[in-house]
């Protein structure tokens, strides 16, 4: 038998790994892959705590499902904005983006 | 396992949030509908059913003095909310009238539409009491803002802001969710007010809850733009459409408070000493950094973006106070800051696109180019530095007593201290404003017809919230009751 | 050892290796692929936990429509996609020091509390996780305002995608 404890920590390394991504990268869609194991992650956490805590209640589920969702939406606006910045100035590297600096 | 039964009080409680689509699907219609020369209208449309949807709410959608869960445990329907979703209402409708002049040609369909988007989010923000709603109307609010920050695609300023705003977004929400699921799990239900009830029956650590408390609030404080969350402001505030930057400023960080305060006093009252303790730390560090940044600022958008994270720090004051006092003083303090930050971006957004720069330099000789739009301004900025007898002192007041009520007596004076610190930077506008002169001063600055209501509309409300306080209060005073009862 | 843990054990060490790979791997493309491993990883998770449904979302939203729709981002943009240099951050060493705390911190929060090493409850055997899912999520009395608002939010998403990222050289 797996303990829940097992998928916890598995989702906290995935989350931890994608951290990473996010603050080490360099390139936008590249932190943007690391803000999608977070997401996974997340779920990961969600569908356990369901199975393990309350499996008589969906609520794990549709919190799941509804992440989904949120997240074709933000990758679907996220790579949109990427794209009309590469138009602009031909870089998507995060800290070659600095007019805005004071 | 869930409560309430479907009756037609489920339907009138979230009529405004299904006005707000419907005028989004006309919006579309007309867009689509109407030749490119006749969509100007397209702004009035929208701001005049804004103002609808807001008389409509006033007359049918009004909550009981009891609160009441609707739709499964996923809304409650309260004055909390309620005074939110009004003054989100009222901020799109002014935000609307002051993008009409944005374009030259096209997109203002799809533009307004974000606009409503943002709004409906914003107005389920403010009475999510579970989860999973709660998610999603973060996220309804901040994907149509990450586009609308990055919607003038031809400037870099606004590419690049865009940009920004979708990065740290999307990184501090995915920390936020990590904290709501964590919570879920620890209180086995997702509604807002089942995990309070779990939390009080304890058998949890404190260290389990605070940790999770600690996730989530990364991420309201990037909705709130508080000290240490606050670096995206002023980049995405100076690139970003001064209309929308406006509106960042205003609704969506009222919109952050309004999560905050629910999820903070409800959820969390078995650690209540804690948290007050770490949001205490938060308002402090939030005034303190934001006024000193300030100072320093040349642009008129990025020195707005720094007083605007101060206010927050001002706001957070209220909350930590844990009082009901604390939490009307904070609505109070939201609902004056709102009008009053509205209408000092909406004269920034009008002296930008006229004069061509955001410098405060280029300021100089305002009061005799439009004697009445310096005016605007004066009343605006003397407002935020807290100035009698406008809205921003009475508000100010407010909060100050809430936390010496609550024995916190030196966070009202740091509050105090910030607020002269401020002061100096409001005065040296002004200074620019009134005293200085420049070359350009017989090029006049035209005010078209929408900015024309909008700024009046605004600079009475702000006299008006400085002078006759009351019946603003009362409905703070609701608000609060909706939380401690 | 049962035969469930070690398929657990294999997937996890799928799941978080391909996870490596995608954030430090020079060449965008094959972190992208290696995304696709990874979250193939968490699909064959939500097997085990009995979701079948998620699943199957799994593959078909996220690695069917999300990693690609990146590849394809990878591709239109891929004059800055070419590995040459570095990839990471010049204070990339932080960022270890953060994700390790932060890992560090929430192991220690998870084990602190007391439901930490709950053993699987059995599903009744009536239960059908589907069919209730179904249900749920357009029931008035559970998730149906949500599941609103994500079409709400899928089509303004939508249009402002398409907005922001087409480009309009006429215009």
């Amino acid at each position: 038998m797996i303990p829940l404890s097992w998928y916890l920590i598995l989702a906290a390394a995935l989350f931890c790994i994608g951290l990473y991504g996010v603050l080490a990268r360099k390139n936008a869609v590249a932190i943007l892959m690391g803000i999608e194991l977070m997401l996974n992650a997340v779920n990961i956490n969600l569908v356990a705590f369901w199975r393990y805590r309350t499996p008589e209640m969906i609520a794990g589920q549709a919190y799941a499902v509804m992440v989904f969702a949120v997240a074709a939406a933000e990758v679907a606006v996220g790579l949109a904005l990427i794209i009309s910045i590469y138009r602009r100035r031909s870089t998507i590297v995060a800290d070659d983006i600095d007019m805005l600096k004071f | 396992m869930f409560t309430g039964g479907f009756d037609p009080v489920n339907i009138l409680a979230i009529l405004p949030e299904i006005s707000l689509i419907v005028l989004g699907l006309l919006i579309l219609g007309l867009d689509l509908a109407l030749p490119e020369e006749r969509r100007g209208i397209l702004g009035w449309v929208t701001a005049g059913g804004l103002v609808l949807i807001i008389g409509l709410a006033l007359a049918i959608s009004r909550p009981g003095s009891e609160p009441i869960l609707l739709w499964g445990g996923m809304l409650r329907h309260d004055w909390l909310g309620f005074a939110f979703k009004i003054v989100f209402l009222f901020a799109a409708a002014i935000t609307a009238l002051f993008s009409m002049d944005l374009f030259d040609s096209g997109r203002r369909g799809e533009y307004f539409l974000l606009l409503l988007a943002a709004t409906l989010g914003m107005n389920l923000m403010a009475s999510a009491a579970d989860l999973i709603m709660l998610y999603l109307a973060i996220e309804t609010t901040s994907i149509p803002l990450y586009i609308l920050a990055g919607f003038l695609t031809k400037d870099d300023k606004s590419t690049e802001s865009g940009f920004k705003y979708f990065l740290f977004g999307a990184f501090t929400s995915a920390v936020m969710l990590y904290g709501f699921s964590l919570l879920y799990g620890f209180g086995g239900t997702t509604n807002l007010y089942g995990l309070s009830q779990a939390f009080l029956e304890g058998g949890l650590s404190i260290g389990a809850i605070l940790g999770s408390l600690l996730l989530i609030l990364v991420g309201f404080g990037f909705k709130v733009s508080a000290v240490p969350f606050h670096f995206w402001a002023p980049d995405v505030y100076e690139g970003s459409p001064t209309p929308i930057a406006g509106f960042l400023s205003t609704a969506s960080k009222a919109a952050g408070f309004a999560v905050l305060a629910r999820v903070m006093l409800a959820v969390f009252p078995s650690i209540a000493v804690e948290w007050g303790a770490i949001v205490a730390a938060l308002a402090t560090a939030t005034m303190t950094i934001g006024n000193i940044i300030a100072l320093a600022q040349k642009n008129i958008k990025r020195l707005l973006a720094y007083s605007s994270i101060a206010h927050a720090g001002y706001a957070l004051i209220g909350i930590v106070a844990i009082s009901y006092l604390g939490v009307a003083s904070t609505v109070f303090y939201l609902i004056a800051y709102v009008i009053t930050n509205l209408l000092a971006f909406g004269i920034v957004a009008l002296f930008g696109r006229v004069a061509g720069s955001d410098d405060i330099a280029a300021y100089a000789g305002m009061s005799r180019r439009s004697p009445w739009l310096a005016l605007g301004m004066m009343v605006a900025l003397l407002s935020l530095s807290g100035m009698p007898p406008f809205g921003g002192f009475v508000v100010k007041f407010a909060v100050f007593a809430a936390a010496i009520q609550a024995g916190m007596v030196w966070l009202a004076f740091i509050g105090v201290i910030n607020s002269i610190v401020a002061l100096y930077y409001y005065l040296t506008i002004l200074k620019y404003v009134y005293l200085y002169r420049s070359e350009d001063e017989d090029k006049p600055l035209p005010v078209s017809r929408p900015y024309a209501i909008g700024l009046t509309v605004l600079s009475l409300l702000v006299i008006l919230i400085g002078t006759v306080f009351a019946p603003w209060f009362s409905v703070a005073s609701s608000a609060a009751a909706a939380i401690f009862r | 050892m049962t035969p469930l843990q070690i398929i657990f054990l294999i997937t996890s060490v799928g799941i978080l290796g391909s996870a490596l790979m995608v954030v430090t791997t020079r060449n965008l493309v094959h972190a992208a692929l290696w995304l696709v491993v990874s979250l193939f990883g968490v699909a064959v998770l939500y097997v085990m936990l009995s979701a079948a449904f998620l699943a199957v979302a799994q593959v078909v939203i996220y690695i069917g429509a999300i990693a690609i729709l990146m590849i394809f981002a990878i591709m239109l943009t891929r004059r800055v996609a070419k590995d040459s240099g570095p990839q990471t951050n010049p204070n990339w060493t932080w960022a270890v020091v953060v994700a390790a705390a932060l890992f560090g911190g929430l192991t220690w929060l998870l084990s602190s509390w007391n439901g930490f090493s709950t053993p699987i409850p059995e599903l009744s055997s009536r239960a059908d996780p589907l069919s209730q899912l179904g249900q749920a999520l357009v029931s008035p009395n559970a998730y149906v305002l949500p599941f609103e608002v994500a079409s709400v939010l899928l089509l303004s998403a939508l249009i402002g995608a398409i907005m922001v990222a087409w480009d309009r050289r006429s215009g």
